[in-house]
């Protein structure tokens, strides 16, 4: 149990609109559990992870909030924006509305970000939608898929987002969700995109400050290799 | 001022002619238009500042508009309108005026102006204004607005482009002035919304807010720390979210050491002297207890799976037992200290302090080492500083030690942990029959006999060893079977209790002889417990019955009475065997004895002893001289029906029927009436008759001890099982409490929103209301769960009587007989 076991310390957001599991997702990631009936009184909101990018050899801790009670009340999630790294645009596979959605909520989020926020795409609920995904979407059809992971994947493609499928149910594409992200604000460090700590989203942790760990340092050794 | 001799001299024309005050405004509000030029529009808006506190109306009414739009438009050109602007709003909204009219002028601006919601968009936008007091200006307005409409401009906030890292951003003002009324508009700001709360906390609130403290110097800093301090805990208090958050950070170890407490503590480690004697005044005082809430926010929602855990559960244990922290910061210690880290407190060492006397605070000793458990109850049984002012029975200080009652009562939750300290207090078996008790602390305090005069801390003293003897023994069969068997050495010291030794030492010293005899021959038989309080009870009475005491001393003898009776009845209990030798012990006689007096003692004593008396006849059960069948003709000379009056009349004394859970150091003197012609001794004094436990227990059984006393002496124990017949009823009856509870929650609910709604300008009212209704709300629900319980055990009852009536009926009219109706006599109603 020592001091500090990770690298950067980075702000995720998660959007999209009410319903297409946003919640789900935070606690997939965090609680590696899936709610069938979430309560949304229960407002746990926030949540972090420790991830390893093996390749970049860092450790990142991810702090995530999910915009929650805010899909009403768009300009308080733009206030959300201007502070992250990082950006989960969520819809749902089964709700063609949802994406069409997203154009919106992405909208926000170019006008609002920092302009080197990563933003991922994340179609969600892909479970409702395994198997061989229909190339015409199905308006009608509540259950099944709405929206084709060509059209998902072309349009982030053009917008210049990241995308993934996911399933806060199965767990599927959900970590990985995070781990792209999380890999593409490393390489933007690396790349000194975030000259002098510029992101307001990202931080390099820092030693612990003041005399509280006088102990710690003689009695512990260093957990992270510098 | 030259602003103004200009305006006022353009304003009054060549001729120098006097105008009224409606015309002034009238051509002012005509110069707020774009139309005029900036410079006249300054020179308007600075002469309507000056003429807006005694013009509210007329300014209000015919400038309001103009100046909003100024704030929105002209404001971030000019610092000097924007700054005079401001101040002008600010002014037409201050209720705080001594004329109504003008008050309600303010209401009506106020109401205007938030008609609005980019207006209030534009003074969160001020707030990051280049120029000082502009800033200052934008901030003190959104203060006066949140007094008044919280709501609306928490509404508006959100929307607010960029609204939390302005906010956020104030605190940090290098002038402190401004940082200041940051802090006080954002604790306005941020109540009841958690959705502000998030995304400040998101924007680094925390961080800024113990930048602050601090940036100030820590605790000692006073008021301005506290305030801060207060943020965080509204923050965190209800916010999940926000919780998650605060623990991701280094800040609940910065809770540590602003107390100057070693967050990384392992368990053993001393702790360092500058925690445990620091510096105390009020503000300090004030502003750890809001750390102190903090830790028990966050230990309440984390649980022992806290990084923190140790070192808060720690930090409460040693400021709580061995420190000079102020009492009430030690009761909310205790108050804190979860339920689960009680089985810490026989590990755990504590080295407690004394004052050193006539050096006020300045100089304490230190005492030998001791286990927070043996600090805990020499804490309960003596008081703080081993009941150097328990004599003044002072609020602080009885609260502590009822509070120290509560995280006793956790310790022994397990019965298996009372049987241990029950055993404890059994003579060693192998010592041979002639072996006595180990006169531990508790032994002690309970086998403390009634000496005239009564004396105020011995009877406080054995109040609480008889209401954690009552924890250990109540419905608890095998403590009980154990308890019969303690026997004291006799007599026991007794010269000693006050002061003295801190702690009277487990392996029984040779005791000294008794101070005053007791008047029994009963030197060859070693008396159990049991039956020394039996003889304590009856010599109480004869103390007690003599005439010539004060009404202070009378109420002293009823105190340490009613404790006795107490304390008896629930040992009495479902425990035949112990029933079997209080009777033998001569406890009847002196039961009947009062029952019998009519009006001349305390009603609560009569109820008591008819309690008692009941409880004997119902768990007379054992072969013995005295048998039920002995005992029924007394009852029937006494009369079922005068009993059970009794007994319903104890429940309308005060003393009883406003015990909660968590309320039982009451006022002195309670009852509230004899307040007329009663002085307490010492200011603030109080007092305690019954504990909550007592009264839970009471309200439990009454029923059935009233019941049992109509009974035959060959009747079967009534009192088991009760509780399986009759499900549904229950059920129903669960439900329906339950459902009720809501609607009440609900109301509380509402009730707490408009209480807090209608505060207007003192920040602190705010705080100090919404804290009442939220206590209220907390004691509402434990009410309503005793409520409910009461009622499961009234209507299990009903329905069983009229199920036994119904039988028996039909049993009778099988037999030919007339059914009468007289069975019902007295305490049951009918429904049939
Ligand atoms: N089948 C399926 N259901 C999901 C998935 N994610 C969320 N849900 C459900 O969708 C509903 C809305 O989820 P929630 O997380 O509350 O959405 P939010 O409003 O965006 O936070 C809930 O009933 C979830 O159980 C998923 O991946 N698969
Ligand atoms: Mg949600």
């Amino acid at each position: 149990m020592s001091g500090i076991s990770w690298h950067y310390v980075l702000k995720f957001i998660i959007t999209g609109d009410a319903g297409v599991g946003k919640s789900s997702l935070l606690v997939r990631l965090t609680d590696q559990r899936f709610l069938a009936n979430p309560d949304p009184t229960l407002g746990v909101e926030f949540g972090s992870k420790l991830i390893t990018i093996p390749e970049e050899n860092k450790v990142v801790k991810l702090q995530c909030w999910d915009t929650a009670g805010t899909e009403s009340f768009r300009s308080i999630t733009r206030s959300y924006y201007r502070g992250a790294a990082g950006c989960l645009l969520v819809y749902d596979v089964t709700s063609r509305q949802s994406f069409v959605n997203a154009r919106s909520w992405l909208a926000d989020v170019r006008q609002h970000a920092d302009p080197h926020l990563t933003c991922i795409l994340v179609g969600n609920k892909a479970d409702l939608a395994s198997g061989d995904a229909p190339a015409v979407t199905l308006p009608s059809d509540t259950f099944g898929r709405q929206v084709s992971t060509e059209e998902a994947e072309l349009w982030a493609k053009e917008e210049g987002l990241l995308f993934v499928e996911a399933s806060a149910k199965s767990g599927q594409g959900v970590q990985e969700a995070f781990e792209v992200a999380c890999r593409d604000i490393l390489r933007k460090v690396r790349e000194g995109v975030f000259e002098d700590d510029r992101s307001p989203g990202v931080k390099l942790s820092k030693p612990l400050a003041n005399g509280v760990d006088l102990n710690q340092q003689s009695k512990s050794t260093q957990c992270c290799g510098t | 001022m030259d602003f103004f001799s200009q305006t006022y001299t353009a304003l009054r024309g060549p001729t120098g002619a006097q105008q009224t005050p409606e015309e002034t405004i009238a051509r002012l509000a005509d110069r707020l238009s774009p139309d005029s030029q900036l410079p006249d529009r300054r020179a308007a808006v600075l002469a309507l500042k000056g003429l807006a506190r005694k013009h509210k109306v007329l300014v209000g009414e015919r400038c309001l508009g103009g100046l909003s739009r100024i704030i929105r438009e002209d404001a971030i050109l000019d610092p000097e309108i924007a700054r005079a602007a401001l101040e002008a709003v600010t002014t037409l909204i201050d209720s705080s005026d001594t004329h109504s009219d003008q008050r309600e002028a303010a209401s009506t601006n106020v109401e205007l102006v938030l008609k609005d919601a980019s207006f209030v968009h534009s003074i969160f936008t001020l707030l990051k204004d280049e120029d000082f007091y502009v800033r200052y200006a934008a901030c003190s307005l959104l203060s006066a607005l949140l007094a008044s409409h919280p709501q609306t401009v928490q509404a508006a906030f959100l929307t607010a482009p960029d609204g939390p890292a302005r906010v956020v951003s104030l605190l940090e003002d290098s002038r402190d002035l401004l940082a200041r009324e940051a802090l006080h508009m954002l604790t306005m700001l941020i109540r009841k919304s958690s959705e502000i709360q998030k995304v400040l906390a998101f924007d680094g609130v925390f961080e800024k807010l113990f930048g602050i403290v601090t940036r100030e110097g820590g605790l000692e800093a006073g008021q301005y720390a506290e305030e801060a301090l207060q943020a965080v805990d509204i923050l965190l208090r209800f916010n999940a979210s926000n919780q998650s958050y605060f623990l991701e950070t280094q800040l609940p170890s910065t809770l540590c050491t602003l107390l100057y407490f070693n967050p990384r503590v392992v368990p053993d480690e001393a702790v360092p002297q500058e925690f445990a004697l620091q510096f105390w005044n009020h503000n300090k005082a004030q502003a750890a207890s809001h750390v102190l809430d903090i830790i028990g926010i966050l230990l309440t929602a984390k649980g022992p799976a806290l990084r923190e855990g140790y070192a808060y559960t720690r930090l409460l244990i040693e400021l709580a037992f061995a420190s000079n922290a102020p009492t009430t910061l030690k009761t909310q210690c205790l108050r804190h200290l979860p339920a689960d880290a009680t089985p810490m407190l026989p590990e755990m060492v504590v080295t407690p302090y004394m004052p050193v006397p006539e050096t006020n605070g300045e100089e304490w000793d230190k005492l030998e080492v001791a286990t927070a458990l043996d600090a805990l109850i020499e804490l309960i049984m003596h008081g703080e500083y081993n009941g150097l002012d328990a004599e003044k029975r002072s609020k602080v200080g009885m609260d502590l030690r009822a509070t120290a009652v509560d995280v006793f009562e956790n310790f022994v939750r397990d019965s298996s942990v009372k049987e241990a300290i029950v055993a404890g207090m059994l003579p060693p078996a192998s010592a041979g029959p002639s072996a006595r008790s180990p006169v531990t602390p508790l032994l002690f305090g309970l086998l403390t006999p009634p000496k005239p005069p009564p004396e105020r801390v011995l009877i406080v003293g054995f109040q609480f060893a008889a209401i954690i003897f009552a924890h250990l023994l109540r419905h608890t069969p095998n403590c009980k079977a154990l308890a019969r068997q303690i026997l004291p050495p006799s007599p026991v010291a007794t010269n000693e209790v006050a002061g003295g030794a801190f702690f009277v030492p487990a392996d029984g010293r040779p005791p000294p002889a008794a101070p005053e005899p007791i008047p029994e021959d009963d030197d060859d038989e070693a008396q159990t417990l049991l039956q020394i309080l039996a003889e304590h009870l009856s010599l109480a009475f004869l103390l007690r019955s003599r005439d010539t005491w004060s009404t202070h001393d009378s109420r002293e003898w009823d105190r340490w009475i009613i404790m006795h009776l107490c304390l008896l009845s629930q040992w009495l209990w479902e425990d035949p065997k112990a029933v079997r030798m209080f009777l033998e012990a001569g406890g009847m006689g002196v039961l009947v004895e009062q029952v019998n007096q009519h009006s001349e003692t305390d009603v609560v004593i009569t109820g008591l002893c008819a309690f008692l008396l009941g409880i004997c006849y119902e768990f007379n059960r054992e072969p013995g001289e005295i048998t039920r069948a002995t005992m029924h003709p007394i009852l029937n000379r006494l009369g079922p029906s005068t009993l059970a009056g009794r007994l319903t009349r104890l429940r309308e004394d005060e003393r009883m029927k406003i015990v909660q859970p968590g309320y039982w150091v009451l006022p002195c003197p309670t009852p509230r009436s004899l307040t007329l012609g009663f002085m307490s001794r010492y200011e603030e004094e109080t007092e305690i008759w019954f504990d909550w436990s007592f009264v839970d227990f009471w309200k439990s059984v009454n029923q059935t001890v009233i019941r049992g006393l109509m009974q035959d002496p060959d009747a079967p124990p009534s009192s088991s099982g009760t509780s399986q017949s009759g499900e549904s009823v229950l059920v129903a009856s669960l439900r329906d409490a339950l459902s009720k509870q809501a609607l009440e929650i609900d109301d509380l609910k509402r009730r707490l929103k408009e209480v807090t709604a209608s505060q207007t300008t003192v920040r602190c009212a705010v705080a100090r209301e919404l804290e009442e209704v939220q206590a209220e709300l907390a004691t509402e629900k434990t009410k309503r769960a005793e409520v409910e319980k009461e009622q499961e055990d009234l209507l299990v009852l009903l329905d069983e009587l009229s199920d036994k009536r119904k039988r028996d009926k039909q049993k009778m009219r099988e037999a030919g007989w007339e059914v009468s109706e007289d069975e019902e006599d007295g305490d049951e109603e009918d429904e049939e």
